[in-house]
């Protein structure tokens, strides 16, 4: 918005004036700058408000998949899964191009001493593989479920991504697992 | 059940078949049983694991197996170690280097292998009795089965055991203090009086968890006759100068509980059954050599035998000069999938002489039959006497193993 872009004192007075939802697609600049003069936007709307945001399906094997593009849909372990793991000192990511199958291993990471296999919640192809981990491996458990990703695979079925629990089912599920 | 005739000798090797076929029957329905028992007659680290690893793969979900071996002297390094920083491998073939002759004697050829497990690297022989334990994930802890053989090296008189905190057993050293809780495998009546005095390790823990299972091996030093020379097999050279990904060992003293092998394989057998009470009191399952058979035994028992496996599985890691004052050179490789992926050879004012040549690029070091012939050849050009030096320190480094009498 061409006024929000101005930066004078002037127009951000004006800005103000507006319903919140101006603020929130202002500039990061403008951001900072009222930021700095303590004006909080009203609605704290992520700057990608533009794209479609990561949405996440979970396995009972507490692998997460984004499924809002899968054609490179990037797969990981969850939160609760990296926990249970404890500090990963080594991550085995797959080979580029490989095809695999839902429920195949993937790659391993290596943590307390054991091997644990990771297994892909879905059947394709992998298109890329996360190299920070080979270097950084305690990425895992710092962001699991982002700069955490493992690989991104070419989906084969859509049809297998049906089956996979939401964030909701998905906490339901682990709490149901540590009652047992 | 198919009926016999014996007249004919058609027959006979028919039945050698059949019967073939029924104990692989017999097998495969053990392997569905609740509660399962093995031991090893074989003394091959590479078989023993193999066979470990199918039982990991092929047993039913909801069972549980124990399964005890002893392996002829071996070192076992873990699925993501570098055997070029965790073994002295100038070593592992006394034949053909000249290794003074220790007093007492020292173990002879000794095998190098990867297991499957993470972990660090340990000493294998026979006097160690290696236990495995899978059940189902949902039954795992890392300190179960631990606190399980604690119990039975306990029933035998060892009060001094424990587990510790990493999930492996030590005998707690120094003088006994007050009573602890026998059931509390994590605290012996010595555990505080020791203040100072490490304890000894008897015993490392390693795990591999899959989708179905989880698998728990251990090994336990009862009475090894060659504790005086492990340290010198597990320290390698090179350790100054590897800057490895992947995992490096947590180095321990160690020490023999001083057991005979029968006896604490009955007390484990004991434990075990309490533990997992089964409908019939389990009778041990004698494994061995029959079983390579199987085809994933014996694909698998390649595989670990394999180079590749042992070597290219090796994490990253870059090898370097720089720390050594001797050497007059910076160079520095960079190894990856066991390959050279590059280098280069700098004077130690950090000018720049030369990189890796292209030709050397993808050279595997465990196919490297000679490090001056390959020096010269990984860089173009490099005066005589520097390519000498180089080639001497690589021989201690990276040392040629096992090139003649390889698969």
């Amino acid at each position: 918005m061409a006024a929000v872009i101005a930066g004078s004192g002037a127009a951000v007075a004006k800005l103000l004036q507006r319903p919140a939802q101006g603020l929130a697609r202002c500039s990061r600049q403008q951001y900072l700058r009222l930021r700095a003069q303590h004006i909080q936007p009203a609605a704290a709307r992520s700057f990608t408000a533009g794209r479609r945001g990561p949405e996440k399906k979970y396995t009972e094997d507490h692998e997460w998949i984004d499924i809002s593009s899968p054609d490179s849909a990037s797969i990981g372990i969850s939160t609760y899964a990296a926990k249970a793991l404890g500090d990963v000192v080594y991550v085995e990511l797959p080979v580029v191009d490989t095809e695999v199958k839902k429920g195949d291993a993937i790659g391993a990471v290596e943590s307390v001493k054991s091997a644990s296999d990771i297994m892909t919640p879905v059947g394709g192809t992998i298109l890329e593989v996360n190299s920070v981990l080979e270097d950084k491996p305690g990425t895992i458990n710092k962001s699991p479920e982002g700069d955490g990703w493992l690989a991104k695979i070419k989906v084969s079925d859509a049809a297998e991504l049906e089956g996979l629990m939401d964030a909701e089912a998905y906490r339901a599920f682990t709490e149901e697992v540590d009652t047992k | 059940m198919i009926t016999l005739n014996r007249a004919c000798t058609r027959a006979r090797a028919h039945r050698q078949v059949t019967t073939r076929r029924w104990l692989s029957q017999s097998r495969l329905d053990r392997l569905a049983e609740p509660v399962q028992f093995y031991i090893s007659t074989s003394r091959d680290p590479y078989l023993n694991l193999s066979i470990e690893h199918y039982l990991l793969q092929n047993s039913a979900p909801e069972s549980t197996i124990l399964f005890l071996y002893v392996n002829r002297p071996s070192i076992i390094i873990g699925r993501n170690q570098n055997p070029w920083l965790e073994v002295n491998l100038a070593l592992l073939n006394p034949v053909s280097n000249d290794t003074p002759e220790t007093e007492p004697p020292g173990p002879g050829i000794v095998d190098l292998v990867r297991r499957r497990s993470g972990g660090g690297t340990v000493f294998h022989d026979e006097g160690n009795v290696n236990w495995t334990v899978i059940c189902p994930p949902k039954e795992f802890t890392r300190d179960k089965h631990a606190e399980m053989v604690v119990r039975a090296l306990r029933s035998c008189g060892i009060e001094r055991s424990r587990v510790n905190e990493r999930h492996d057993i030590v005998l707690d050293q120094g003088t006994r203090g007050a009573d602890t809780e026998l059931e509390d495998t994590h605290v012996t009546p010595y555990t505080r009086q020791a203040a100072g005095v490490r304890p000894l390790k008897v015993s490392g823990s390693a795990y591999k968890l899959t989708r179905q299972r989880a698998l728990h091996h251990g090994t336990c030093l009862l009475a090894s006759p060659n504790l005086h020379i492990i340290p010198d097999y597990l320290h390698s050279p090179a350790k100054p100068y590897i800057t490895a990904r992947g995992v490096e060992s947590v180095s321990s003293p160690v020490g023999n509980i001083m057991l005979a092998n029968e006896r604490y394989i009955d007390a484990i057998r004991v434990k075990f059954a309490e533990m997992y009470p089964a409908t019939n009191p389990i009778e041990h399952v004698e494994v061995g050599e029959d079983w390579l058979d199987l085809d994933p035994v014996r694909q698998g028992y390649e595989e670990l035998k394999s180079r590749d496996w042992t070597f290219v599985q090796t994490p990253q890691f870059t090898i370097s000069t720089k720390a050594e004052p001797s050497i007059n050179l910076d160079m520095e490789l960079t190894v990856r999938n066991g390959a050279l992926s590059g280098g280069t050879l700098c004077r130690r004012n950090g000018e720049k002489i030369l990189d890796l040549s292209e030709q050397l690029q993808g050279q595997r070091v465990q196919d490297v039959d000679s490090w001056s012939v390959t020096v010269s050849n990984m860089f173009e050009g490099i005066a005589t006497a520097e390519a000498r030096t180089l080639a001497a320190w690589l021989d201690t480094m990276l040392p040629v193993y096992g090139r003649h009498n390889s698969k």
